[in-house]
């Protein structure tokens, strides 16, 4: 393994410490938000730079990263929602009991 | 493997289908849990009769396709999750007032069948990944005050898979392979794959709400729809139990599954002792049955740590027999606790002081589903503690575990009972509350199909004995 690939690696493996962090110790719903994507950035980096391992680089790490970032897009726009759903100050009407 | 492809379709068809056109949704769902019962015990039949299939989705080549696979267990666990999802609707459809519940649970019921039936890594993330995002929207389902609990539930869950995904890199990183039958030929006991076995081992954890990672789940089942906590309650925390029991008895190398095994067995005897006493002592109802379900997971960690330490394989039957059994007792439970929570208007535990005279049924209902839960002979749950506990008599080195496992069963005797104590005291005089006697019997059904299991129960044991491997 080459210098530039561990290097990637340990950036990686900073950013999902990173995120972990700071998804257990902050409380505020867009820091956590914030928080879980740094840690999905870490590991598609991590992701990313084993498939560059060889010359050629690796067709299905690509597509692994691909559907993650869909569903983390998904989980964001969750959370967001019901996020916003939690601050706003209007009622919504109980839906069901 | 045609018949478990068409179980999986219906209710994902349905799902989406009732996304564009909200209307009827109960009785569509209904027909469609029924069609996906159907098909998946003809599954069942046909997987029995002429052994495990698989599939390459798209027609491309091994370890590049998507493969899915059908063994006799998976096909159970199909035609179980269609069966839960039947009773639930039946029940709900009567209640429901919310048309967003029936596209969610369909689509809830799709992402299971989706994740018996794959066979890698990534793609169970996948399916875990939206098994999640279904089961939070349908939490938030019941208004501001579930919101909250939702947000905690989505951000443990999403931390989870990233644990979980940063196994499955490290795992290919090394084997350069997903699918897990593959692997499971190729995995040696090296620190890389430790590693990847600890993140996934905790990821899952976190998601099956394994003690002492089950924060998240009593206030957001307590919280949920009726309807939602028996789904969740039944179904969704068994999808990462799957994973976790498959990937720790076929893929983990031998010099792991010794640490791992014990590492289990002790959290599963922390889970029942500690849970047991939660549910003992929280005044909330529905509460008492979240607590509940995470005391009743340690018997499957427990299985599970036994079955990798000893190489018991009575304790993997045990296993599967639990999930069957807690599945259809906590459906019961919850369903019968949603019904008298709505009769007598109050969320405490003490409100159903002499329920027994003015909700008779939904009481019954509660109590036959504590007695399994219990594992009061002749139950499902009484089969499933009794495979646990024969073999941990035979060896003097097992005796604590026995020990402890009879102590959970005195804690979760404590629980139930503390209920139908409080029910059969007098009621106080005052207006008869409103009953609804169908779906008071609709609840009670299930609970009766748990108690059925014993009448089965030898013909069931062999066959599973045949099948777990």
């Amino acid at each position: 393994m080459t210098d530039t690939l561990l290097f990637y690696l340990l950036v990686a493996s900073f950013l999902w410490a990173a995120g972990l962090h700071g998804l257990i110790v902050a409380r505020h719903v867009l820091r956590r938000v914030i928080a879980v994507n740094i840690m999905t950035a870490g590991v598609f980096l991590a992701l990313v730079t084993l498939a560059a391992r060889a010359p050629e680089p690796d067709p299905v790490l690509h597509a692994l990263v691909l559907t993650g970032l869909v569903i983390s897009v998904s989980a964001t726009a969750l959370a967001l929602h019901l996020g916003t759903a939690a601050f706003s100050t209007e009622k919504p009407e109980p839906t069901t009991r | 493997m045609n018949f478990a492809l068409v179980s999986l379709s219906i209710p994902l068809f349905t799902g989406l289908l009732l996304l564009m056109i909200p209307r009827y949704g109960g009785p569509w769902v209904v027909l469609s849990s029924t069609l996906s019962l159907a098909a998946a015990v003809a599954s069942l039949v046909e997987v029995v009769d002429s052994g495990n299939q698989a599939v390459l989705l798209g027609g491309w080549p091994e370890l590049l396709a998507i493969r899915l696979h059908l063994e006799p267990i998976n096909a159970l666990l199909l035609a179980f999750t269609a069966l839960i999802q039947l009773l639930v609707s039946l029940y709900w459809s009567r209640n429901c007032r919310n048309d967003g519940f029936w596209a969610l649970a369909s689509l809830l019921h799709a992402t299971l069948a989706a994740l018996w039936l794959s066979g890698d890594l990534f793609n169970w993330y996948v399916t875990l990944e939206l098994l999640s995002l279904v089961s939070v929207s349908m939490v938030a389902l019941a208004g501001k005050d579930s919101i909250k609990p939702a947000l905690n539930y989505l951000f443990l869950s999403l931390l989870a898979s990233l644990c979980y995904l940063l196994g499955v890199a490290i795992i290919y990183g090394r084997y350069g392979v997903l699918d897990f039958q593959i692997l499971s030929r190729m995995t040696v006991g090296d620190t890389s794959t430790a590693m990847a076995m600890l993140l996934m081992t905790l990821g899952l954890m976190v998601k099956g709400a394994l003690w002492p990672l089950h924060l998240w789940l009593p206030p957001a089942h307590s919280r949920a729809p009726t309807a939602v906590s028996a789904l969740l309650s039944a179904l969704v925390v068994k999808g990462p139990l799957f994973i976790l029991t498959l990937l720790w008895t076929r893929m983990a190398p031998m010099e792991l599954t010794d640490k791992g095994g014990e590492f289990l067995a002790v959290m599963g005897v922390f889970a029942l002792l500690v849970g047991g006493w939660c549910s003992f002592r929280t005044p909330l109802l529905k509460e008492m049955v979240a607590y509940s379900t995470v005391a009743q997971l340690g018997y499957v960690m427990l299985a599970l740590g036994l079955m990798l330490q000893w190489q018991l394989r009575e304790t993997l039957v045990a296993l599967w027999l639990f999930v069957l059994a807690h599945g259809l007792a906590k459906t019961s439970m919850f369903l019968a606790a949603g019904e008298m929570q709505r009769i007598f208007g109050n969320k405490r535990v003490t409100a159903l002081r002499g329920a027994s005279q003015t909700a008779p049924v939904a009481m019954f209902a509660f109590a036959v589903a504590g007695g399994s839960l219990i594992g009061l002979p002749p139950s499902g749950g009484f089969l499933a503690k009794w495979l646990l506990l024969e073999p941990l008599f035979y060896d003097l080195q097992r005796w604590p575990l026995a020990f402890a496992v009879l102590l959970s069963t005195l804690v979760s005797a404590a629980y139930v009972f503390r209920i139908v104590t409080l029910a059969f005291d007098r009621a106080e005089r005052g207006q008869a509350p409103s009953r609804d006697r169908v779906s008071e019997w609709l609840a009670l059904l299930p609970a009766l199909l748990v108690w059925g299991m014993a009448l089965v129960s030898e013909p069931l044991i062999l066959w599973l004995t045949r099948v777990a491997q």
